[in-house]
């Protein structure tokens, strides 16, 4: 590699900068001056390389980051094809008949826009309302459909029918071999560099990935396809998942989609008491994704405008879908998105406390896991209720506290075999 | 005396449903689903286009009343309680309706009424949505069906699924994992109409509701919710006969339309004298 080196020599300090082919900075050096100038130059010119070496190595890395994003904006426009597909097929059938042409036509142009907007949607920092195709297709196609959409004829209820037909058959479809499917147009698409990680990408793709143990928990997980000893209870997964993550748990909050659990555990891990939430959505994850879609926002996006909040409001519902009422009734009635979303985070956290007193209060350390974890505005609502309760707790929280129940379950398929080895 | 002309609208937290009538006769029907727009737009749309297709300028309405959530039409006259314009709507379109059972997006209501539709008695679901029609919607789009499907495909079901839990939101995952388990999409529909018509029949007993019960509200259109009711009525062996009528969904727009030309006639004549 061709460089450029620049040094500096001072009275005190001595400095250099190496610059690339194309005249970047990728490395920098210093040190101080000392009474031999020409060793004082060697030292710096040195330095300056290691830095230059870990820029290069920097550069790597930063490509493999773009090469995901590629790869996910394959992934993405995949699906987005499979989604048109779908939806043209349902335009043809004797239903639409009397204007298929037309509908077709119009299906036809949201689509090039949705293709259009994945580009910007997967380009670097960008932020992505949702992780799923699902809600980022509904969000383009919705918005699409009702500028696309005439009182009469093409209707926005038409579209939305369609989209809605189309994209269960989406989600329903399985996708063997992921990551040989998009990776080599992921990789071509990132052009000056695609060749210096081609061996690494070829070696990784040849890596037999063999699954040793496996263990399923969680809401669904009467239903996984395993044998009955390869399922745990996601009380004892998230007891023990916590515990990994943080050694001093000894009271968890999971607040997760549809369940709310409140556990108690003791040094090891093992759990000692719990209480679960009523099948009522109201206090759990859902809760906070109906209110996300009412106000047409992306899940990640509540906490952070919850916490702008100056003067939160008191919500009157109790239940899910009457919240959701109320927040549209005080929207219309000019109150402050941020204020309203802050009383519904509070209201969420209150259910939280009436559960974890009944399981034995919050004992040190608190452990907040499950995906409303994630959420800033839920962990502050959390803390600040706690305090008032019980006192100054360590609240633990992580960002991939939504994974603690898959945690648990991984270090059970692995004491199984270990287990089984001895 | 020149033609009256009044409009009705029925501001629902789904949809907006607009009713234009002439001399106290409905000349025109429009229902707009409101899907997460913007509310004040779809208004001023429904109102719009319900008015192009009566052929009829807006200064030639000579009262417009709205009724439900009105509040967000700030062009309206006057505003009239959801009850009185079901119990009116429901009588103008079956004369002899007893009892009106109006399903929306968020309650279920049941009302006496006698025949010059005046509310005798009424009862309420209780503060959760719990077999609510915003909850059939929802399911809905998880089976992927739109909501005109709904009714046909309930009525051909032979082997309905009761749905266990009653949460509204988390009923979803119900019926995601019944269809992962292999039952059919009218069975499941059906589960839901007859858990849903078991609520309604209870504040139709509440409030001792006898002859005919005329069933309104954005629900009225569902044809396997009405006979997952009278499957109910009839199991409860209470003296009912539960009808609907292709205009029920309109029937709050309807009666508001109807009670702002009685307004409007009443403060003329009041002018005059």
């Amino acid at each position: 590699m061709r460089v450029f080196v620049g040094i500096d020599l001072g009275s005190t300090t001595t400095k250099a900068v190496v610059l690339d082919e194309y005249g970047e900075v990728i490395g920098r050096g210093i040190t101080n001056s000392r009474s031999n100038y020409d060793v004082a130059a060697q030292i710096v010119r040195e330095e300056a390389f290691v830095r230059t070496r870990f820029t290069l190595l920097e550069r790597r890395i930063q490509f493999i980051e773009e090469l995901e994003r590629n790869f996910r904006l394959q992934q993405h426009l995949e699906l987005l094809d499979t989604l048109r597909q779908a939806m043209l097929m349902l335009a043809g059938g004797p239903k639409h008949a009397a204007y298929a042409h037309e509908l077709t036509g119009r299906l036809d142009e949201v689509c090039n826009r949705m293709r259009e907007r994945a580009r910007a949607q997967f380009a670097p920092g960008a932020v992505r309302k949702s992780d799923f195709f699902r809600d980022l297709a509904a969000a383009d196609y919705m918005a699409l459909a009702e500028k696309t959409a005439e009182p009469k004829g093409i209707t926005f209820d038409l579209l939305c029918g369609i989209f809605d037909a189309a994209i269960l058959s989406v989600e329903n479809a399985t996708i063997e071999n992921g990551f040989e499917r998009h990776i080599r147009t992921a990789l071509a698409e990132c052009g000056g560099q695609a060749a210096a990680l081609k061996p690494a990408v070829d070696e990784v793709l040849a890596i037999d990935l063999q699954e040793l143990g496996t263990v399923g928990t969680g809401y669904g997980r009467q239903r996984l396809p395993f044998p009955k000893e390869q399922i745990r209870s996601e009380i004892l997964c998230h007891g023990l998942g916590a515990h990994a993550m943080f050694p001093g748990t000894r009271t968890v909050l999971d607040i997760g989609g549809q369940d709310t659990k409140a556990i108690q555990l003791d040094s090891e891990g093992i759990v000692t008491s719990f209480q679960m939430n009523d099948r009522c959505a109201a206090g759990c994850g859902r809760y906070l994704g109906y209110i996300a879609d009412e106000m047409n926002l992306g899940l990640h996006e509540l906490g952070p405008i919850a916490q702008q909040s100056t003067q939160r409001v008191k919500i009157n519902s109790t239940c899910t879908v009457f919240a959701g009422a109320e927040l549209r009734e005080r929207l219309s009635l000019g109150q402050a998105r941020q204020d309203i979303l802050a009383g519904l985070h509070r209201a969420i956290i209150l259910r939280a406390m009436s559960l974890l007193a009944r399981s034995g209060g919050v004992h040190e350390e608190l452990t907040f896991t499950g995906g409303v974890a994630r959420n800033p505005a839920a962990v502050a609502a959390l803390q600040e209720l706690v305090a008032e309760n019980y006192g100054a707790r360590t609240l633990n929280t992580s960002s991939d506290s939504i994974y603690t129940g898959a945690l648990g379950a991984a270090l059970f398929a692995r004491r199984a075999a270990e287990r089984m080895a001895a | 005396m020149s033609d009256i002309v009044t409009v009705g609208m029925d501001v629902g937290s789904s949809a907006v449903k607009t009713v234009v009538a002439r001399d106290a006769q409905p000349l025109v029907f429009r229902i707009d689903r409101i899907r997460k727009r913007d509310l004040r737009k779809v208004i001023d749309e429904s109102y719009d286009a319900a008015l192009a297709e009566a052929g009829i300028k807006r200064d030639d309405v000579a009262y417009l009343a709205t009724t439900g959530e009105g509040e967000l039409v700030d062009f309206r006259r006057g505003h009239f309680y959801g009850m009185t314009t079901h119990a009116r709507g429901a009588t103008f379109l079956i004369p002899e309706t007893r009892a009106v059972l109006d399903i929306g997006a968020l309650h279920a209501r049941a009302m006496k009424v006698d025949a010059r539709s005046k509310v005798l008695a009424y009862r309420m679901t209780s503060q959760c949505a719990s077999g609510s029609g915003q909850f059939l919607e929802n399911v809905a789009r998880y089976l992927g069906i739109t909501l005109e499907d709904v009714g046909p495909l309930s009525c051909s079901a032979s082997n309905p699924e009761m749905v266990s839990s009653i949460c509204a939101v988390l009923a979803e995952t119900d019926v995601i994992n019944m269809v992962s388990r292999g039952i059919q999409t009218a069975d499941i529909l059906k589960g839901i109409h007859l858990s849903m018509a078991g609520r309604y029949v209870k504040l139709l007993r509440a409030i001792g509701a006898d002859g005919v019960v005329t069933i309104t509200g954005g629900l009225a259109a569902d044809v396997g919710l009405a006979e997952a009711v009278r499957q109910k009525v009839r199991e409860d062996k209470l003296q009912l006969e539960v009808r609907t009528d292709p205009r029920s969904i309109y029937a709050g727009a309807l009666g508001a339309a109807l009670w702002a030309e009685y307004r409007h006639r009443v403060l003329s004549q009041r002018s005059a004298a």
